[in-house]
């Protein structure tokens, strides 16, 4: 950082030096803050959603709403193996419109690696960030596939619940093909990802 | 004390704790803020979102990194976000600044000494690159904090550095010559 700074020169070290100087605090504002915070609930650890996952759930259903339950889940299962396009195409055919990032568990690797893709055509970086990798937006950087703008990257990812999202130019954006996590305080909603664990 | 152990024992139901990390970085903060937004009201403002939002999503904290750098990141997201809501009325106020600059404020012999005029220089730049350049130069944070803080890659930051320090040069002669 001193070599960085001594490599420039005179006058912008000038204005460099002059900007470092503290600005003076207003006193007021700092007791207003200090105000509102003592109006505010004290804050307390939340759990996280692996460990809400990880508890043991009660749900009790009633017989006729199990077998509700389980008509809709067989139902969508049908109609989205069948679903057809206007066109005449398998939805499962469509190309991604926006964005989507899609976990998938590729055959030739290890069953504990996981795919992550997002569509970001006109993006110039792209990486993934999560609780795997401390959230570091430099640790796990994407590559572009091909020329339809998609980003890919393999990590290897242990059994359990992961939250991430994606990276693109310095914007976090969530996968919209994934369930989406609680506000992570920053205004952003992160994604989730269940890592099963491998099978015998 | 270390800032995970005021953290701590705000977790605990000491909520007086959380006064003591704001006195830590309310200055550094209330600088970053300053030199981003181009004056005080709005700092005030991105400083009292800063800590509030801090302080409500403390619970979270254990998952990121030192508590500074938590800190700086939801300090950034609240100046983006004010500069944006913003745009049009800071424009109008770079647009008076640069006039001013044109008349007598403008001296040749300027020695560096004159916070305010250091403050019109900055305002001229890009948002992105008076970001990365005050991340850099003025906080003094490596490219690898900046990045953690910005979720912008280290090559970009430095080339936004780079083009800031160019801009800064240029605006700087430019000045001296009038």
């Amino acid at each position: 950082m001193t070599d960085e700074f001594e490599s420039l020169d005179a006058d912008l070290q000038k204005v460099i030096a002059e900007a470092r100087r503290p600005v003076p605090v207003d006193a007021d504002a700092r007791t207003r803050l200090l105000r509102a915070l003592r109006a505010e609930p004290v804050p307390s650890r939340q759990p996280t959603v692996l460990a809400w996952l990880s508890r043991p759930q009660h749900i009790e259903l009633r017989p006729m709403v199990s077998a509700a339950l389980a008509a809709g889940l067989v139902g969508i299962g049908i109609l989205s193996g069948l679903a057809i396009n206007r066109d005449g195409r398998l939805a499962t055919e469509q190309r991604p419109a926006v964005a989507v990032g899609q976990p998938q568990l590729p055959d030739s690797l290890a069953a504990n690696a996981v795919k992550f893709v997002i569509a970001a055509p006109q993006a110039s970086a792209v990486s993934l960030v999560g609780d795997f990798n401390r959230w570091d937006p430099v640790a796990t950087p994407m590559m572009s596939q091909g020329q339809g703008g998609l980003w890919t990257v393999v990590i290897p990812l242990r059994p359990g619940i992961h939250t991430y999202s994606f990276v693109v130019d310095g914007h976090f954006v969530s996968d919209p093909a994934a369930p989406i996590a609680p506000d992570d305080g920053f205004g952003h909603r992160n994604s989730v990802v269940y890592v099963r664990k491998p099978s015998l | 004390m270390s800032d995970a152990a005021f953290v701590q024992r705000v977790l605990n139901g000491d909520a007086d704790a959380f006064t003591q990390l704001v006195d830590r970085y309310y200055e550094r903060c209330s600088r970053f803020a300053v030199r981003m937004l181009g004056n005080r009201d709005d700092a005030e403002d991105a400083l009292q979102a800063t800590f509030l939002r801090a302080y409500r999503s403390l619970g979270k904290y254990q998952e990121r990194d030192r508590f500074s750098a938590w800190l700086y990141r939801i300090l950034v997201n609240q100046c983006r976000s004010l500069a944006s809501r913003r745009s049009q009325r800071e424009r109008v106020f770079v647009r008076e600044e640069a006039a001013l600059l044109n008349a007598a404020d403008r001296r040749p012999g300027w020695t560096g000494e004159d916070e305010e005029l250091v403050q019109r220089i900055l305002a001229e730049l890009d948002p992105l690159l008076r970001e990365a350049f005050v991340l850099k130069y003025i906080e003094e944070l490596s490219y690898e904090e900046m990045s953690a803080t910005t979720g912008v890659g280290v090559s970009a930051l430095k080339m936004r550095v780079k083009r800031a320090c160019d801009r800064l040069r240029a605006g700087w002669e430019h000045i001296k010559n009038d």
